[in-house]
């Protein structure tokens, strides 16, 4: 059965109230969602709460999914979403010196224990840059450049989800891997 | 190649989209063959294929430190071996105890100061709250007496006993009956027994004093009303038979 119908069932079993139907939903989707946000917000803590906040916000909205958008569509434009909002409010907060020291000490547990400090060193500023990169791109660049990054989804379905053109999505993710080149080139400085 | 824009001071080549789907491998097999060949001509394409290529294994390399080589998205876990909603963060249920000291942990130094200080705060106003009512609880009742309000202080009040009373009723008794008797002084006597009488009214109304609040002072008598008082004492006798002599006006009888 296609994947996609088997999605469109499990709403409707969802609706009539079957209580197992909407945790089928998340157990497909969570780790697309997951993987979307943590490309979105840089930080694993941060892209667990969206992904719980965006699957909360589709059960809540359970009886607003129209019929004619795919299940995929509407889960990835609540993600982005609740990603964009979850950004607006940590820049409000200020949130953004820390971050970076979190993120340099996970990328030293991450590292194999018997590389060289100068490459380990080079790896973490590198992780550190490009995050700092694709967090700086504008919502609509990194939505694409995350979901064909993160999500490995192909521009048709990234086409199909955002509800775009594909001759769009490609000028997109063009647009965003020349941004993302120059940015790197500004933080590797 | 020929008309090609410059933009940030690089070329750039109009097959933009085609580049990026050779680069994600999704151009079909003629269109991969075509843009191979396209790519050794063009000096802007075959630039950007290399730099994009550089991005593109960058965030690749970010992405599997953060989530792991293993991560995949596309695969479904199958429900034996992921658990479900593994990358939905779950609420922990801490105590109040469990929370407080987390929130410790994790609160600059500032906050933990500010909070400790605002506890304090808090525990000095109970205090002083608690301490205010049990003194309205413990409060004598104010009594308004004479020009004067007093209040009346049971700790320092002199407590009298049955006998102490009793003593103060047999003395007072004593005195008027005492007085009565001196009724019959005669009248040489009347300035000493009224005198002894103004003294032990003024003892008695020190003693009064001294066990009742105070009274307004009264003012002092008239002349006619220390006559009527005399009068009533009997220090003026009322009839003429009762007098020690007879008064005449009649200088011959």
């Amino acid at each position: 059965m296609d994947l996609a119908t088997n999605d469109e069932q499990m709403v409707k079993r969802a609706l009539s109230g079957d209580p197992e139907a909407f945790g089928e939903i998340v157990r497909r989707w969570e780790r697309r969602i997951f993987a979307l946000a943590f490309g979105m917000l840089g930080r694993e803590e941060d892209a667990r709460d969206a992904t719980q906040e965006t699957f909360l916000a589709a059960f809540r909205n359970l009886r607003g999914f129209r019929g004619d958008a795919k299940v995929s569509s509407w889960l990835h434009r609540i993600a982005v979403n609740q990603c964009i909002t979850r950004q607006r409010r940590a820049k409000v907060r200020g949130e953004t010196g820390l971050e970076d020291e979190a993120e340099k000490n996970a990328a030293v547990f991450a590292l194999p224990l018997d590389a060289s400090p100068a490459r380990t060193a080079e790896k973490i500023e590198r992780s550190v840059a490009v995050r700092r990169a694709v967090g700086s791109l504008p919502p609509d660049l990194r939505q694409v450049i995350v979901m064909k990054e993160f999500e490995e989804l192909t521009f048709q379905q990234i086409s199909e989800a955002l509800e775009l053109p594909l001759s769009t999505v490609k000028s997109r993710l063009y647009t965003a891997l020349r941004q993302l080149q120059m940015r790197l080139q500004k933080f590797g400085e | 190649m020929p008309n090609m824009p410059n933009v940030n001071g690089r070329p750039i080549c109009h097959r933009a989209e085609d580049l990026v789907t050779y680069l994600y491998g999704e151009a079909s097999e003629t269109d991969a063959k075509d843009f191979a060949v396209h790519l050794q001509q063009c000096d802007a394409c075959r630039g950007e294929f290399s730099v994009f290529q550089q991005v593109h294994d960058s965030i690749l390399v970010w992405r599997n430190e953060a989530l792991g080589s293993a991560f995949n998205p596309a695969v479904l876990p199958s429900e034996s071996t992921v658990e479900l909603t593994q990358f939905v963060r779950r609420d922990r249920k801490l105590t109040a105890l469990a929370a407080l000291r987390e929130f410790f942990n994790v609160a600059p130094l500032w906050l933990r100061a500010a909070t400790a200080f605002a506890v304090l705060l808090l525990g000095g106003l109970c205090g002083l709250a608690l301490l205010t009512i049990s003194r309205s609880w413990n409060r004598p009742v104010q009594l308004a007496v004479g020009e004067s309000s007093k209040v009346a202080d049971p700790n320092k009040e002199p407590k009298y006993t049955q006998q102490d009373v009793d003593k103060a009723v047999q003395k007072r008794v004593e005195e008027i009956a005492r007085l009565n008797s001196q009724v019959a002084l005669p009248k040489g006597n009347e300035t000493s027994a009224i005198k002894e009488l103004t003294v032990n009214r003024s003892r008695n109304q020190l003693a009064h004093n001294s066990v009742q609040p105070k009274t307004p002072r009264s003012r002092g008598l008239s002349r006619r009303e220390r006559e009527q008082l005399a009068k009533d004492l009997r220090l003026i006798p009322r009839d003429e038979d009762e007098l020690p002599f007879v008064l005449s006006y009649e200088p011959n009888q």
